[in-house]
């Protein structure tokens, strides 16, 4: 089977989960007690316009047409009215998705090229006090909650040596540049304004690294005994005794035969980035989707709630095809069997 | 008496290859003293009432002393003792969701495994497809916001979102084995499903889905402090580690001992696990080799 | 061989820390203004934390977030004094009919909207209109009023239903809004010709004239307010330029925050440990009022077993009064009764329950419910905004376990306590709660916490139902005469307290940190001088009287 072939079933069965995702989180979010709309209005509201809210929001109708009307607003990009801004959910998402994602790609940044230059150097050095200390680390960083990291770094950063700001996205004092994409850093670019480019980036360190430990010790771990196993091959051996040199060998072709448990199990971590994200968020105030998430379900806010998750289900798919491609492409035996078991 | 000794033997192989690596030594000691120390914390504790409906407002913010060995939180109330009953949430959590998330998706899994091909297959692994859609945690928090925060509420949440993996990983396994030789055998035979399915195919699913158990039991104890963390978990006064995190940190530096702690607790118990896991992989894998 | 390798990725590593460096270290921290650098009008900046979601809609806002956006953003016809009465502010005069049925309201001339239009008798007009109909935020207040007319540019005419003695301090709820700016801003929606009453726009943009106007509203992260400078109030030249509401971030950011110098105002909800810290910083001092709030366990008294008054009481007399108003809200004094002690109208000598066991136990034996209390545990929500409410929570779960009562503790959102509170089937045994006064009398608390109607929402979760106090509390606010309206308020308070449907904990002391090094804040200095105020819901916030100095800020900073 060819790629465009391996692509096609793999986008096709992606567009099936994703329905059968519609339909589960819309279970989740109808299941709320209480009445959405009297919360959204207040206690004192009249009867009426409770009522009309009520109407607006469809929740007067049986549930299977509610979710038949849900989904053809989800699929024009009509995510419903949020309880808690009261702004289209959709307007919502687009102000707060970009931050996040500028979060989690820097933190996967931070995470593929500090796990796997951390995983390389042990091997290399195997059992050296550097790969000692590699692996005391990596289990820290495993075993540590991202939100602890975002707590400890908001502790020593933020107040014993203050040199990063731990509060939002940009400073007070800084001009924004104008909203074009989303991304703070990629538009401060395009305007110009590299005094905002600059203060967006020393805000996004914190919450990034907090983030990315977890993951990039699981890579540093992971590529580290996958080179290990690699190296002790025959034809790794062989290239060695050729006496080619060993930089050549590890860079043309130890690497990409090693890299590929890295990158599939790197794709569950993207997915664990987005998730921790949600509580990272919370501890330094980022004006991201998680932390939108997280205050929509704590107020139950029906409509948010359906479309974080939606949106979150829609990334997640689409990460996992991304790394699905890049393992085809590290890997032809994928390529050619046609199965991925990477989730 | 022969058997006896065979089996004597066998652990005793297991024990070697285990205990190969001191880390999983050191991961099973720790293992065991958290079981304990959870199992008999009303006796080893210095106040067990701390752990229940209990202020002391005289006695709030005090620091680590031998007194309070990791001092006082904001209630007055000692956090060694807290944090030790908070093991036993960590823990009911953790065996509660793997005790109902290892039969139902393994089960799922080796059904669908065995009939593959048939839409039985497919119904069930679309299905494990949507629930895999989510990462866990978020699932979680979508499911436990909805309802009442409890510890069994928070579990339910995440049995949802777990169970998926075991599905996958059993589904893999019963795919492969499926065709081989004994298992036709078994067929030809007349044996029945069930005889076939928990009989031939599911003891050669055992060493990974053991493997896989001990791996998780530390990730469902951080899924669940998460939880606790915003707050949709065991609900105060019961102690739970990560509520005990967030709430202390609301109060650093200077009372850093709220959260300082708990946060250490929970780095330790998940290493203990993970290094105990590691090491029944080790155990495991090379057994079956 | 392998040494290459190794050389460069140290040299990436390298590279990579050297990069890191320069972000952290080389540059100075954007933040932090360079000492020399003379004081730009964004110096001149008051920032506060609140709660979050803020409307700033006037006919939607009504929580303590929205009020203090509000009264910075509107002006209103009257404004509150520190005692409680109000003065003369956009109107400069009133008449009241002899039947207490008609207000004439003379406005003052020559105010302008923030978009330079001028002020009239209609905006006022359609400022009521809209908020009836829209009937949320503070329309409750304003129930009696049948009619509101224009009589002519300067003059507004309101008729009453029926005689509403507070009707006058109301007032201060009633924003004025640009009725032309609104009407151009109108879209699709439910009030027929009025399409959505301009709803949409103005959750993001304001139709006022108060001293400053939404320079920008990001939602759910803060509201910019700047100086308006042409209000008829005039200015001082210190007043702050900007006025940033922020959603509140955990106490540890704002603790960071206010080290820096990057915060002026913390929330009044912050736990003591941390003003605390706060108050030994330099600079930073901590100031408060009572401000009219109180804290209540609201007790159901339509579901077992809270529905049996000896078992209330046997609750009211078990708490530890003494532990909540010293250990946990140090400055706040025990509430006696449901009127806090220092809103007119508050019946001084009313009962006052003490914490005694005895007498607990002997209310508890006359309870229906004594003997089989395990089968009753008492439920019991508090609010997860407001962290300080978990001491009390356990501490009244520790007292009740004391004479046998089991209290179960949850702890919810604000949100979901709301939704609970929406049916008597939902509303838990007992909910701990902070009820502000809307305006500056005890009629205000008396209507919304224990009239009937106000029953499903969540100031009123005891669900009360008593006709006899209904038509009291109708009875006294139809009456015109300050001093009989009051009688009759110190009869309704001595008549629920009798009913003990809700543990009077405290009234609450208001407390902030607030950056006295270079920030002059007007209620304080009151308190400081010594005198007893009461700022009403936002009022305790109006920017205009603050005084910010960014050279002493400099100071501060340098001295670090």
């Amino acid at each position: 089977m060819g790629l465009g072939r391996f692509m096609v079933r793999r986008l096709a069965l992606s567009l099936l989960v994703l329905a059968g995702l519609s339909i589960l989180i819309f279970l989740i979010a109808r299941v709320v007690p209480g009445d959405p709309a009297r919360l959204a209005l207040g206690p004192r509201a009249p009867e009426w316009a409770v009522q009309s809210l009520r109407e607006e929001m469809n929740l007067d109708k049986p549930l299977h047409v509610q979710y038949y009307l849900w989904l053809r607003g989800l699929l024009r990009g009509d995510l419903g009215k949020s309880l808690l801004t009261r702004r289209p959910v959709m307007d919502d998402i687009k102000e707060f998705l970009p931050a996040t994602c500028e979060i989690v790609l820097f933190s996967a940044l931070v995470m593929a090229v500090g796990g796997i230059l951390l995983g390389v150097l042990s091997a290399s050095y195997p059992n050296s006090w550097f790969d000692n200390v590699v692996r005391v680390v990596a289990y820290l960083g495993i075993v540590t909650p991202s939100f602890v990291w975002a707590v400890i770094f908001v502790l020593i950063f933020g107040y014993i040596w203050p040199i990063l700001p731990v509060i939002g996205r940009l400073e007070m004092t800084v001009e924004a540049p104008p909203v074009f994409t989303g991304f703070l850093l990629l538009d401060s670019l395009i305007f110009g304004k590299y005094e905002a480019f600059w203060d967006g980036l020393r805000h996004l360190i914190l919450p990034s690294v907090a983030l990315a430990l977890g993951g990039m010790a699981q890579a540093a771990r992971i590529t580290r005994s996958s080179l290990m196993e690699n190296m002790g091959k025959d034809y790794a051996l062989a290239q060695v005794a050729y006496g080619i040199p060993w930089r050549v060998t590890l860079g043309k072709y130890l690497l990409k035969p090693s890299l590929i448990p890295t990158v599939s199990v790197m794709a569950l971590d993207i997915a664990a980035l987005f998730a921790n994200a949600f509580l990272v968020e919370l501890v330094f105030n980022y004006p991201g989707i998680s932390g939108y998430g997280i205050r929509a379900m704590l107020n139950k806010d029906v409509n948010a709630i359906s479309g974080v998750i939606m949106v979150m289900g829609v990334i997640f798919t689409g990460v996992n095809i991304i790394v699905d491609l890049v393992v085809a492409y590290l890997d032809p035996r994928v390529r050619l069997v046609g199965g991925s078991q990477s989730g | 008496m022969a058997d006896s000794a065979k089996w004597r033997e066998r652990l005793g192989r297991a024990w070697y290859k285990f205990s190969r690596n001191r880390l999983s030594v050191v991961g099973l000691v720790l293992v065991v003293g958290i079981i304990l120390l959870a199992l008999l914390a009303p006796v080893v504790v210095p106040y067990p009432e701390h752990a229940g409906a209990f202020v002391d407002y005289a006695n709030a913010n005090l620091p680590p002393s031998r007194t309070y060995l990791f001092g006082t939180d904001v209630f007055g109330r000692d956090i060694f003792s807290r944090t030790i009953f908070a093991f036993r949430g960590a823990l009911i959590m953790a065996i509660g969701v793997l005790v109902t998330v290892v039969p139902l998706g393994s089960f799922l899994g080796l059904v669908a495994g065995y009939f593959k091909g048939t839409r039985l297959e497919a119904f069930i692994m679309r299905i494990t497809d949507v629930f895999l859609a989510l990462p866990p945690l978020i699932l979680a928090l979508a499911i436990c916001a909805m309802l009442r925060p409890t510890l069994f509420n928070s579990m339910m949440a995440v049995c949802v979102s777990w169970w998926p993996w075991y599905t996958r990983l059993v589904y893999g396994m019963a795919r492969s084995v499926r065709s081989e030789f004994y298992v036709l055998a078994a067929e030809v035979a007349g044996a029945s499903k069930a005889h076939i399915l928990f009989r031939e195919i599911l003891p050669n699913c055992m060493a990974p889905i053991f493997t896989k158990m001990a791996l998780d039991v530390g990730w469902v104890i951080l899924v669940g402090a998460g939880l606790s963390f915003v707050g949709l978990g065991e609900q105060p006064p019961t102690p739970a580690l990560g509520t005990m995190v967030s709430d202390g940190a609301k109060y650093l530096p200077h009372l850093w001992w709220n959260s300082v702690f708990p946060a250490i607790a929970i780095m330790v118990m998940v290493l203990s696990f993970n290094l105990l896991g590691d090491g029944i992989r080790d155990m495991l894998a090379r057994e079956e080799a | 061989m392998r040494g290459g390798v190794i050389a460069k990725a140290l040299a990436v590593a390298v590279l990579l820390a050297f990069m890191g460096g320069t972000l952290t270290g080389c540059r100075p921290p954007a933040a932090e203004p360079e000492p020399q650098a003379e004081i730009k009008p964004e110096d001149r900046i008051l920032r506060v934390d609140s709660d979050w979601p803020t409307y700033i809609d006037p006919a939607v806002g009504n929580d303590f977030s929205d009020s203090i956006a509000l009264v910075n953003l509107y002006d209103t016809l009257v404004f509150p004094n520190f005692d409680g009465s109000v003065r003369p502010h956009l109107a400069t005069d009133w008449e009241v009919s002899p039947d207490g049925r008609k207000y004439t309201f003379y406005l003052r001339q020559g105010v302008k909207f923030h978009n330079g239009d001028e002020l009239t008798a209609e905006d006022v007009e359609f400022s009521m209109k809209r908020l009836l109909t829209i009937g949320e935020g503070f329309a409750y207040l304003f129930e009696s009023v049948t009619d509101v007319k224009a009589v002519d540019k300067y003059t507004v005419e309101f008729t009453l239903k029926e005689p509403f003695g507070p009707f006058v301090r109301a007032l201060v709820r009633l924003y004025i809004l640009n009725k032309d700016q609104v009407l151009a801003h109108i879209k699709p929606g439910p009030y027929g010709e009025m399409g959505d009453y301009g709803k949409e726009w103005l959750l993001t943009n304001d139709a006022g004239s108060g001293p400053y106007k939404v320079k920008e509203m990001k939602m759910e992260e803060y509201l910019l307010a700047e100086k308006f400078d042409d209000w008829w109030g005039g200015w001082d030249k210190d007043a702050p330029f900007y006025l940033k509401l922020i959603a509140t971030p955990d106490p540890v950011t704002i603790r960071t925050l206010m080290a820096r110098r990057e915060h002026e105002l913390t929330s009044e909800m912050l736990p003591e440990e941390n003003l605390k810290a706060l108050d030994e910083m330099e600079g930073i001092d901590t100031a408060g009022y009572f401000d009219g709030v109180n804290l209540n366990i609201m007790l159901h008294t339509r579901k077992p077993p809270t529905d049996c008054i000896h078992f209330r009481r046997a609750l009211a007399y078990c708490l530890d009064y003494e532990t909540v108003a010293t250990k946990i809200w140090p400055d706040a004094v025990q509430a006696r009764g449901p009127v806090p002690h220092n809103l007119p109208g508050h019946n001084p000598n009313v009962y006052q329950f003490k914490q005694d066991l005895e007498k607990a136990m002997e209310e508890l034996k006359k309870s229906k419910y004594y003997g089989q209390l395990e089968k009753y545990p008492v439920t019991l929500s508090w609010c997860a905004e407001v962290p300080l409410e978990e001491k009390l929570a356990l501490l009244f779960q520790a007292n009740a376990a004391e004479i046998g009562i089991k209290v179960e503790v949850t702890k919810k959102p604000f949100g979901a306590m709301i939704a609970d509170a929406q049916s008597p089937e939902t509303t838990p045994n007992a909910s701990i709660i902070f009820v502000a006064p809307h305006y500056a009398e005890a009629g205000s608390m008396l209507k919304s916490r224990y009239h009937s109607s106000t029953c499903g929402s969540w100031e009123q979760c005891e669900w009360l139902q008593n006709e006899e106090i209904d038509s009291m509390i109708e009875e006294a606010l139809r009456t015109l005469d300050e001093k009989k309206r009051f009688e009759l308020y110190y009869k309704i308070q001595e008549k629920i307290v009798e009913l003990c449907p809700t543990i009077w904990v405290l009234d609450r002391f208001e407390k902030r940190a607030y950056q006295a090094g270079y920030v002059y804040w007007p209620a304080a200095e009151e308190v400081k001088a010594g005198k007893a105020i009461l700022p009403i819901m936002g009022y305790g916030q109006y920017a205009h009287d603050f005084r910010v100095y960014p050279e002493k800020r400099m100071e501060l900073l340098k001295t670090k």
